[in-house]
């Protein structure tokens, strides 16, 4: 290291130190125009003078030092183990579409399997004419496709049921990821081995120590789902499934089975675990909703947040953030400062590809005063976000899945944001 | 309105006859029958709107999608609101244009015979957007553009066309499975008893694997050491402000006990344990959750499906989009939306959940699954 900056210096330091820089600055938009020079720029720095790292110092590339602090990060006291447990992406700190490959959140039920591919075999067996047995070989000679999907863990936001609860979206909405796939239609594998005409569910399951199962129903299976091998252009992580995940479109994350071993077919659902104990959506009156696959439309501003404050003082700021829905395209994403009573359309930019995640902006003058951010999405089909309230009135608090409510950032005059709900 | 019964039964057949692997024959075919279209209709390379638009790339395109081609106000209106071309909307439209969209200016009587849709649709799917042939099956290229978007988003670039096609059916790839091996996977057990292997298990013999394998994180009762899973107890909770979701209170089924306990438990040492094993931890379950009460009880294959779980009855199917907010899908208030200025009624419980601040001991919230 030649530079004498403190890379990986503690955010919160950089936070704080950040918030009172914004506060002297306050009011000093102008004036700022007119300020002294700066010895970055009047003083030769060391890495304008000493020759830099050689081409293989890194021979597998890492981000900048100075951005040690975008990380993956676990709420310790929510599971009892990090073996089963969640992390989550930071969403504050990204941009674009697709998430980088090492930052997209893991949720593990018995940790991380490694598999060696050369060991790894795929299973196809029940209501078909031919058990098949496939090696990664074997998969990789079937047509691949490029696709990109969003993930989200059908318990994303799933804290937020009983209110504003943890400050900042990499734990409010963190459990989301949107990568392009390559691998193969599971079509082409199931046609492969003949399924059978009273085939009408697949069970998934893994080769971790989990054996995470799930049921899916065919039709799905024969529409738009892959197992995919590749994530953003080479091999899926381990956290992600490696060698081969399935990939179910639109579909609650815990489906998409990881370190994919064997696929069933079958009359009925099995109701494993994953699909009756959880995954189960309670409502108030102690019934249960099944079965709810599909992701619903959803939004969350990701800049500012709680965890990116508003550093800069008055003046433009660029508003930014995510949209997705289950059911295919975002067409409109909606925005307001003012708590919901008025709304702007905020500007899609990048690639409008369905069940993917958009990226929305809202670019505006800030005069200091105090705000409260929200986001509306609005799908292809027209469905519309609802609010936080509006779920909580069919379905009480204690879902834990599928909150897909109208989040509220409180920006206060000094930048700083915090979780809240408002009437 | 553009889906009709009628529509949809044609699908069928068109998917039977699985479109993304059109036989060759098939759209031979088709390109015989768009002889009849192609007095207003033109396709490949240099393909121009005649009197009606280009139709390259057409499976899979949004409605009233083709720049400088002058569509009726009901066709471009379908666009907007949504209507893709996938082989159920152009069976529908093919087949009868006018009932099918009314007020939309295709002045053609329509095919009345179903396989000739089946090929035609075949036929132009054969055709990317530019015009050379099209891989079957890919996601459409051009996304449908929304009307209703009012940002300044620019619809996805499409995407590169593949020259050549992927022919379906089988390629021999893969190897027979064996008995022996399915035998050693599909441990899997369903409600209605499917899958439960030979053996069997007493409450008392339960008991003892279950203090050796299983107290130590799930508790003596079942109750639970700390944040591991709580097993038994809670009946009665489902509607109370904290609900305490367990085999007794919540799970639907039996087999899922004995499925995971097989699969997954003691956690650490998964497919450790025997069947008979499992049915005796299974039954000591049932005990701990008030289900049985006698510790000779033995559970086996002939037994388990005679047990019910008392809350099987309190699971009803995704019904989401019937709820209010989902049904009526009209368009959302954009200005003074609500009264009143916006006042704080609820902080984050949990302000420093960053793992540098340590976080607090127990959150309000829900588990996360
Ligand atoms: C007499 C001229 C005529 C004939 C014959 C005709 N079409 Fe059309 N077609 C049109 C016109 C005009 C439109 C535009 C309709 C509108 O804007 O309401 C159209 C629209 C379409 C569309 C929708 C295109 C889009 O971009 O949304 C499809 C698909 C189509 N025709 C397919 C066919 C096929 C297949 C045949 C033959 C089986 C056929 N048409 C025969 C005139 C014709
Ligand atoms: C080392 C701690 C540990 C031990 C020992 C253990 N379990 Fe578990 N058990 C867990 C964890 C952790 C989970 C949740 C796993 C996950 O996240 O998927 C679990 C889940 C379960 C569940 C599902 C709970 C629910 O509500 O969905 C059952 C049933 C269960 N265990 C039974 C057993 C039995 C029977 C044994 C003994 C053979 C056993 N466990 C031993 C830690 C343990």
């Amino acid at each position: 290291m030649t530079s004498n900056a403190r890379p990986g210096a503690s955010r919160r330091a950089v936070l704080k130190g950040g918030l009172m820089g914004a506060a002297a600055l306050a009011g000093g938009a102008a004036a700022s125009r007119a300020a002294a020079s700066e010895s970055v720029i009047t003083e030769i720095q060391d890495w304008n003078r000493y020759p830099g790292d050689g081409v293989d110092a890194r021979p597998y590339g890492t981000p900048s030092p100075f951005e040690a602090h975008v990380v993956r990060k676990n709420v310790p006291w929510l599971t009892s183990d990090t073996i089963s447990s969640i992390n989550f992406t930071p969403l504050h700190e990204l941009d674009g579409i697709i998430t980088p490959s090492g930052l997209c959140f893991e949720r593990h039920h018995s940790g991380v399997a490694e598999i060696d591919p050369a060991s790894h075999r795929l299973m196809i067996h029940g209501l078909v004419e031919k058990p098949l047995v496939f090696t990664m070989a074997d998969l990789k000679r079937f047509p691949r496709e490029n696709r990109v999907y969003f993930l989200e863990c059908a318990a994303n936001t799933g804290m937020e049921w009983r209110g504003a609860q943890l400050n900042g979206c990499q734990f409010t909405h963190g459990m989301l990821h949107c990568l392009m796939y390559t691998g193969v239609r599971l079509k082409h594998l199931l046609d492969e081995a003949g399924v059978k005409a009273e085939g009408k569910w697949l069970l998934a399951e893994g080769a971790d120590a989990s054996g995470m199962s799930r049921s899916i129903p065919l039709d799905k299976a024969m529409d738009d789902c892959l197992v995919a091998f590749g994530m953003n252009g080479e091999a899926l992580r381990p956290e992600q499934g490696y060698p081969i995940r399935l990939v179910v479109p639109g579909w609650e994350g815990n489906m998409w089975v990881k370190w994919l071993r064997r696929l069933e077919i079958g009359d009925q659902p099995w109701q494993h675990r994953e699909e009756t104990s959880k995954y189960t959506d309670l409502m108030a009156n102690g019934k249960a909703r099944r079965f709810t696959f599909e992701m619903d439309v959803k939004s969350v501003i990701t800049n500012p947040s709680p965890q990116a404050p508003i550093l800069h003082g008055r003046g433009p700021l660029v508003l930014s953030g995510l949209a997705w829905s289950g059911k295919g395209r975002i067409s409109r994403v909606d925005v307001t400062t003012d708590g919901g009573r008025n709304w702007t359309t905020a500007r899609l930019d990048g690639p409008s590809l369905p069940k993917a995640l958009h990226r929305f902006y809202h670019e505006f003058d800030w005069d200091g005063s105090e705000l409260f951010l929200q986001s509306r999405a609005i799908d292809e089909h027209g469905f519309v976000q609802p609010t936080k309230d509006q779920l909580r009135s069919v379905r009480g608090a204690n879902s834990i899945y599928h909150n897909n409510g109208i989040q509220t950032w409180h920006v206060n005059s000094d930048g700083v944001i915090e979780n809240v709900e408002i009437s | 309105m553009w889906k009709s019964p009628k529509a949809i039964l044609l699908a069928a057949t068109l998917i039977a006859g699985a479109i993304g692997g059109a036989e060759a024959q098939d759209i031979e075919a088709g390109e015989k029958v768009f002889a009849k279209c192609k007095a207003c209709h033109m396709v490949g390379e240099n393909a121009k709107n005649r009197v009606g638009p280009v139709l390259n790339g057409i499976v899979g395109r949004a409605a009233a999608t083709i720049e400088g081609f002058k569509y009726s106000p009901a066709m471009s209106k379908a666009g907007a609101d949504g209507l893709v071309w996938d082989e159920t909307s152009l069976a529908g439209y093919l087949h009868d244009p006018k009932a099918y969209l009314k007020g939309n200016k295709m002045a053609f009587a329509g095919l009345k015979k179903d396989e000739d849709v089946v090929n035609v649709i075949a036929y132009l799917a054969s055709f990317g957007a530019d015009g050379k042939p099209a891989v079957p099956g890919k996601q459409s290229a051009a996304p449908a553009p929304d009307a209703t978007q009012t940002a300044t988003a620019e619809p996805a670039a499409p995407s590169p066309e593949t020259t050549g096609s992927v022919a379906d059916g089988e390629r021999g790839l893969g190897r027979a499975a064996t008995p022996e091996e399915i035998a050693a996977w599909d441990t899997d057990v369903r409600p209605d008893g499917v899958g439960l292997p030979e053996g069997s298990g007493t409450v008392a013999h339960g008991m003892e694997i279950y203090d050796e394998r299983c107290a130590t994180c799930h508790g003596d009762f079942g109750e639970a050491v700390g944040r591991w899973p709580v097993l038994a107890g809670g009946q009665g909770t489902l509607q109370a402000e904290r609900p305490e979701k367990t085999i007794g209170s919540y799970w639907p089924y039996l087999s899922t006990v004995f499925d995971y306990v097989h699969r997954a438990m003691p956690f650490g040492d998964a497919r450790s344990l025997g069947n008979d094993d499992v049915y005796a931890l299974t039954a000591y379950l049932l005990y701990l959750n008030d289900i049985v009460d006698d510790e000779e009880f033995e559970l086996s294959k002939d037994n388990f499906t005679s047990i019910r779980l008392p809350n099987e009855e309190n699971f009803f199917d995704d019904d989401r989009e019937q709820e209010p907010f989902y049904a009526d899908r009209s368009e959302p208030c954009m200005t003074d939306c609500r009264p009143g200025a916006a006042a704080i009624t609820m902080h984050a419980a949990v302000l420093d959940v960053t793992p540098e601040d340590g976080g607090e001991e127990n959150a309000s919230g829900g588990g996360i699954d």
